[in-house]
């Protein structure tokens, strides 16, 4: 469970203080799927790495399962991020010269207790993306779509509470974007929590409910009526193309 | 353990870029073959510098005919020391085990038959053998009775009777040296030849008397070799041959002497003296590539750091510490170091090797060098790779992930 309160973030270079977050209250309970929406500057950025434990608030507190991670030190938001948070980035971020399975297995480099099985986990976390056919392929022999679900099966290996995903599909064309939101489906149906920052609406509805951050603050706090289904017009666009 | 798989991740990322990971090898591996090559030198001459000192005798003492601070052959042709200078140092020095005076001249023609060569002649009287530790293998030495009555017999080297009469025994056979027959009676011992490669087995002893009044026809002697009884008393016994023959041929100092003493030490510090200064300067080089090669590296590491930024957030993002970091690069620094090391030192004994095989450069290889060069190897890894690990572990994530 996350917990917001109060929270702010002011970012100061010698004597100018420029405030980028302001009095952020929000609550998201396990297995909520969430987007978090806002045009670029407004501070969504700097919220995802606050509640991915990388940077802290300058006010307020943020609550993880009850941790106040603003009073952690640098190695202890490590052991944090390693074990609670799974990260999803826009550029993927793959290891270039690693295989998939390698790239998979990098957060468990970190734990404390390493499982001998480390090389299984990482293959089944690359099946249950749809790479068990890509395991032993690096980043340049794959394409976009199929990058981005490596880095999916990197931030589930670790089988962490809540999934941050920063602009997952906007490095990826149309099918490919909707294959990876279908992913976050599942695993939202399985019961993982999942954080999406997006600044497209479109993206943003595919979650049950949308923060739009205007200015640093939250302008709005609301359920999405009609979310999209990506499984849907997945299947339409493969019966589309079959009429081709 | 965590810290096996931090140093898995160095050594992978090391693997993946192997290029890059030889350019930063570079500088140690040279630096260590050198080290090890200047080193198996340093030994090998040193070897052979205490081979030689046992060679001259450590209790032996030369009183030489000829001034001047260096090492030249002495010189048959200079007059000053007589035969009386040696009865002196024999009466009046203590410490004395064995004198013998002695006259010589090299490449003196030698005759048998038809068969003609050339050898040293040395004029010695019956201390000879006991004052060189020289004995014969075969027949009798130079004896006191010889000199007295100025008999005209002969003690040869090895080489010489091989040369003259082939495997036949020559005791008891007659040699012309310079028209002048004398009589074999003992064949000397074996004893190689000297660093600087004269044969001392091709040489013919005669009575010290027979020699300066028939042969050589002076009254001048070459040099006198001194035996002392105990070690520690070379530098006393040497002291007091020095003052008693400035005394004898009044030379009051800073004048010049018409003589010289050599001892055993004083043979391997001269030897050393002109090794050292190459050895020292080839240290200096070669210490001066493990820091060029530790500039280099500590260098590629800083770009390999930069250009890994996004790498180095990542590893961040999904739970290294920065200690993790730290370690992941000071890893990467110290392999390349130690595997340089290991490179080197290989390359070095190959070097060692070929020269042992090629030329006559003396060499001994031995552990020291090795674990110089592994001391050598973990400092530099770690003092030039300190900083480009500290750079990657304070990198913000935030600001490398953007």
């Amino acid at each position: 469970m996350i917990e917001v309160q109060g929270l702010e973030k002011t970012y100061s270079t010698g004597s100018v203080t420029t405030p980028v977050l302001k009095d952020i209250n929000f609550r998201i309970n396990d297995g909520e799927y969430v987007a978090i929406m806002g045009t670029s500057g407004t501070g969504k950025s700097t919220l995802m790495n606050i509640l991915g434990c990388l940077d802290k608030p300058t006010g307020g507190s943020y609550r993880l399962d009850d941790t106040d991670v603003g009073s952690l030190d640098d190695d202890t938001l490590s052991h944090l991020r390693n074990r609670k948070v799974g990260f999803v980035f826009q550029q993927f971020h793959l290891l270039e010269r690693a295989t998939a399975t390698r790239n998979v297995m990098l957060p468990l480099i970190y734990v404390e207790d390493y499982p001998e099985d480390a090389k299984k986990m990482a293959e089944k976390s690359l099946s249950s993306v749809g790479l068990a056919d890509r395991m032993e392929y690096k980043p340049n022999e794959l394409s976009g779509g199929q990058q981005q679900r490596v880095a999916i099966a990197r931030a589930l290996i670790t089988e962490p509470e809540i999934i941050l995903a920063d602009e997952p599909t906007g490095n990826l064309d149309h099918k490919s974007g909707l294959e990876v939101m279908a992913i976050f489906k599942r695993l939202h149906q399985k019961g993982r929590t999942i954080i999406l920052v997006t600044h497209e609406q479109a993206v943003a509805d595919h979650a049950q409910r949308i923060i739009v951050l205007k200015d640093g603050k939250i302008a709005e706090d609301r359920r999405v009526e009609k979310q999209r289904d990506p499984d849907v017009e997945l299947s339409t666009l493969a019966g589309g193309e079959d009429e081709q | 353990m965590r810290i096996q798989r931090i140093i898995g991740q160095g050594v992978q990322a090391l693997n993946t870029n192997k290029v890059r990971t030889l350019f930063m090898m570079a500088g140690t591996i040279v630096g260590i073959a050198a080290l090890t090559v200047i080193m198996a030198i340093g030994s090998g001459t040193e070897k052979k510098i205490m081979k030689r000192v046992e060679g001259f005798g450590p209790r032996a003492l030369m009183l030489i005919a000829g001034g001047g601070k260096d090492l030249p052959p002495p010189d048959f042709n200079i007059t000053t020391l007589r035969l009386d200078d040696a009865d002196a140092v024999r009466n009046r020095v203590q410490g004395i085990e064995a004198i013998s005076p002695v006259a010589f001249k090299s490449q003196m023609p030698i005759k048998v038959g038809g068969t003609q060569t050339q050898a040293t002649v040395f004029a010695v009287d019956s201390d000879w053998h006991e004052a060189w530790d020289w004995y014969v293998t075969e027949g009798d030495p130079i004896a006191a009775e010889d000199v007295a009555t100025l008999a005209r017999v002969c003690v040869i080297g090895q080489t010489l009777s091989h040369d003259l009469f082939g495997n036949e025994s020559p005791i008891g056979e007659y040699i012309h040296i310079q028209n002048v027959r004398f009589r074999v009676k003992g064949i000397l011992k074996r004893r190689g030849t000297s660093p600087i490669g004269t044969d001392f087995d091709n040489r013919a002893l005669i009575p010290l008397t027979t020699g300066m009044r028939r042969l050589f026809n002076q009254d001048h002697i070459t040099y006198v070799r001194i035996k002392v009884r105990d070690l520690d008393q070379v530098e006393s016994v040497k002291s007091q041959v020095r003052q008693l023959i400035h005394e004898r041929h009044h030379i009051t100092p800073p004048e010049e002497d018409d003589f010289r003493i050599v001892s055993a030490k004083g043979i391997g510090d001269l030897a050393r003296g002109t090794s050292k200064t190459l050895s020292i300067l080839l240290s200096a080089l070669a210490g001066l590539s493990l820091i060029v090669g530790g500039v280099v590296l500590m260098n590629i590491l800083l770009i390999s750091v930069g250009e890994r930024q996004k790498e180095i957030g990542l590893r961040r993002a999904v739970g290294a510490t920065r200690k993790d970091i730290l370690f992941q690069f000071l890893t990467e620094s110290l392999a390349v170091t130690s595997i340089g090391m290991l490179v080197g030192s290989g390359l070095g004994a190959a070097i060692t090797l070929i020269l042992k095989q090629t030329t006559k450069v003396p060499v001994v290889l031995s552990w020291e060098p090795f674990a110089l060069s592994l001391a050598f190897a973990l400092l530099v890894g770690i003092f030039f790779g300190v900083q480009p690990a500290r750079k990657a572990a304070s990198l913000n994530p935030v600001e490398t992930l953007r």
